[in-house]
């Protein structure tokens, strides 16, 4: 069987399992980015949970992610739970830190007429911090969403969703019938849901930057 | 928010003093210090004085040690601090604009906290960018980063303007921009202050500016101490210590020349006399003297008459060693 045909004849598993892997992905990152994005503004104004969070975020990433999914069976057992809590965490270094960036690398003078026109802490936040960071922020969200799109193959070991079924199986048999093609498919699903998530982003970027941060001098 | 008289707002400072912690020193140590109503008044002293730790005070993004802050009646402290802010306008060195709004939302930010219908604000905005000369159909719908420097001052003043404070705090307002466009600033707000008659702290470095802005001026040294309190000519004229005399540099005559207008000092020949070099009325008596030596002549054609160099000794309460012109005239009452 040629590639091509190997894919048309299981469009619909693999289709299936391409819609469960940038769903996973999805419902990760938005998790991350609330919380995320929170941490990242508690921790502006304070050290302590600025420095906490970061390295809390940082040390995460340091496990295995192999090791993270399968320590977190007997919580949250097999399949999506383990999965979706895995691949919210990993997200949260990128997210946090670019927050934390976006928000302590504005103007002071910006922040101190917010303050000397009485702008609240709150609605200085919300209309004028917030809005000035957002690139930075929307770039975290992006990075780790790239990354987690990667770590969501190894879903499969915890029989998690996504196309990492097909990658592992696939090279697991090497040399059997359609292996190399299941595999093959896989990588190459994976690959279109990062490109497509980018375009995604690229988007949102468009949509959502400031005009007034766009313009040209 | 504050009782007004018909002048605007009085700003009473009661020993006031700022201790940041961890410095071995007050930054403001124990002002006393009235601001009469509808002047402005120029705080100068060196960098860390603590003239702008003075200034924060009022509008609380500093809060003091302690001392009290009467504005129009009302004890500051006792107010909220947000609420308070938005009756007080605030222009920084730094302009500090919002660069994700246009010039039209910068402006019209705190009416809008205010509630003000957005008609309303629309027109409040077209005035006051005709009143920093800015061509309100060019400029409301720009943003910040496609405006200049001096730009951005005038929309930071207009901005400070916008809910018609009856109190201002400028801290070195113009010190960012070029020398001209600065002077040019200077000039217009001159102008704008005029007509406003707000009650104003205006805080440089720049004597000369302060003599050109202010209705008084109070010299601080270290620890927002007040070495003298007046207005420009009286400090000029009379400086109460060395401090003082210091920072006026050695041309205090020249300075008080440029105070005064040829136009208020009594002409020697009330006839134009088109063969002499020629300085309009709203030029300084500085200028005047300028175009004299320019001109090696001792007297000068104004739009009504003829003005001479003992007339400007004279104005400076000073009589020339030897009389130049026989129409000396009585030192001309000045401010
Ligand atoms: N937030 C702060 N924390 C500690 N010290 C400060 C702070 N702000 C100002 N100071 C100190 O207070 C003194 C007065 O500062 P400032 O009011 O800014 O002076 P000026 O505006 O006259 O230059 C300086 O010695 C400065 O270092
Ligand atoms: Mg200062």
């Amino acid at each position: 069987m040629s590639f091509g045909e190997y894919v048309i004849s299981r469009w619909d598993t693999l289709s299936l399992a391409a819609a469960e892997h940038a769903l996973v992905v999805a419902i990760a990152i938005a998790l991350a980015a609330l919380i995320g994005v929170g941490v990242g503004i508690l921790g502006h104004g304070s050290p302590r949970v600025r420095e906490t969070s970061i390295a809390a975020a940082a040390a995460i990433l340091t496990v295995p992610s192999l090791a993270l999914m399968t320590l977190l069976i007997p919580l949250t057992g097999l399949g999506w739970g383990s999965t979706l809590i895995s691949l919210t965490v990993y997200a949260f270094l990128p997210i946090i830190r670019n927050t934390v960036t976006g928000l302590r690398g504005l103007d002071a003078a910006t922040v101190e007429a917010g303050r000397g026109m009485g702008l609240s802490r709150l609605r200085l936040l919300a209309q004028v911090q917030l809005p000035l960071a957002w690139p930075l922020i929307l770039t975290g969200i992006r990075i780790s969403t790239q990354m987690i799109i990667g770590i969501a193959a190894i879903a499969a070991f915890v029989d998690g969703p996504g196309l990492g079924n097909q990658i592992f199986e696939g090279l697991s048999r090497l040399g059997s019938v359609n292996s190399l093609n299941a595999t093959l498919a896989g990588t190459l699903g994976v690959v279109v849901i990062a490109v497509l998530f980018d375009l995604f982003f690229f988007a949102v970027r468009h949509l959502t930057t400031p005009r007034g941060l766009r313009v040209r001098p | 928010m504050f009782d007004r008289d018909t002048d605007g707002v009085r700003i009473e400072l009661r020993a006031l003093t700022k201790h940041y912690p961890g410095q071995p020193a007050p930054a403001v140590d124990n002002i006393t210090m009235d601001i009469p109503a509808g002047e402005l008044v120029v705080f100068v002293g060196p960098s860390g004085c603590g003239k702008t730790t003075t200034m924060k005070m009022i509008n609380r993004l500093v809060e003091p040690t302690s001392g009290e802050i009467r504005i129009g009646g009302k004890d500051v402290l006792s107010l909220d601090p947000d609420e308070l802010r938005r009756h007080i306008g605030y222009a920084i060195q730094q302009v500090g604009l919002f660069p994700h709004l246009t010039v039209a939302q910068n402006i019209g930010l705190v009416p809008k906290l205010l509630g003000w219908p957005q008609a309303k604000i629309d027109a409040r905005v077209e005035e006051l960018l005709a009143l920093v000369s800015l061509e309100p159909s060019t400029f409301r719908g720009r943003y910040p980063r496609q405006l200049s420097g001096g730009q951005q001052q005038r929309v930071g003043v207009a901005r400070a303007l916008a809910a018609d404070p009856p109190v201002m705090l400028m801290d070195e307002p113009f010190g960012a921009t070029d020398p001209i466009t600065r002077e040019h600033l200077q000039n217009e707000f001159v102008r704008l202050q005029k007509q406003l008659r707000k009650t104003i702290i205006f805080v440089t470095h720049d004597f000369e500016e302060a003599i050109k802005l202010g209705d008084r001026i109070a010299v601080l040294r270290e620890g927002s101490h007040i070495a003298q309190y007046d207005t420009p000519a009286a400090i000029l004229s009379d400086p109460a210590d060395d401090y003082v005399a210091g920072f006026i540099g050695q041309d205090a005559t020249l300075k008080r020349l440029a105070l005064v207008r040829v136009s208020d000092v009594p002409i020697a020949d009330p006839l134009p006399d088109a063969a002499l070099p020629q300085v309009t009325g709203d030029a300084s008596l500085r200028e005047a003297l300028d175009v004299m030596l320019a001109h090696g002549s001792d007297r000068c054609g104004t739009p009504s008459g003829v003005l001479t160099y003992a007339a400007l000794c004279a104005a400076v309460g000073s009589r020339p060693e030897k009389e130049v012109s026989e129409g000396v005239m009585s030192g001309g009452e000045v401010r």
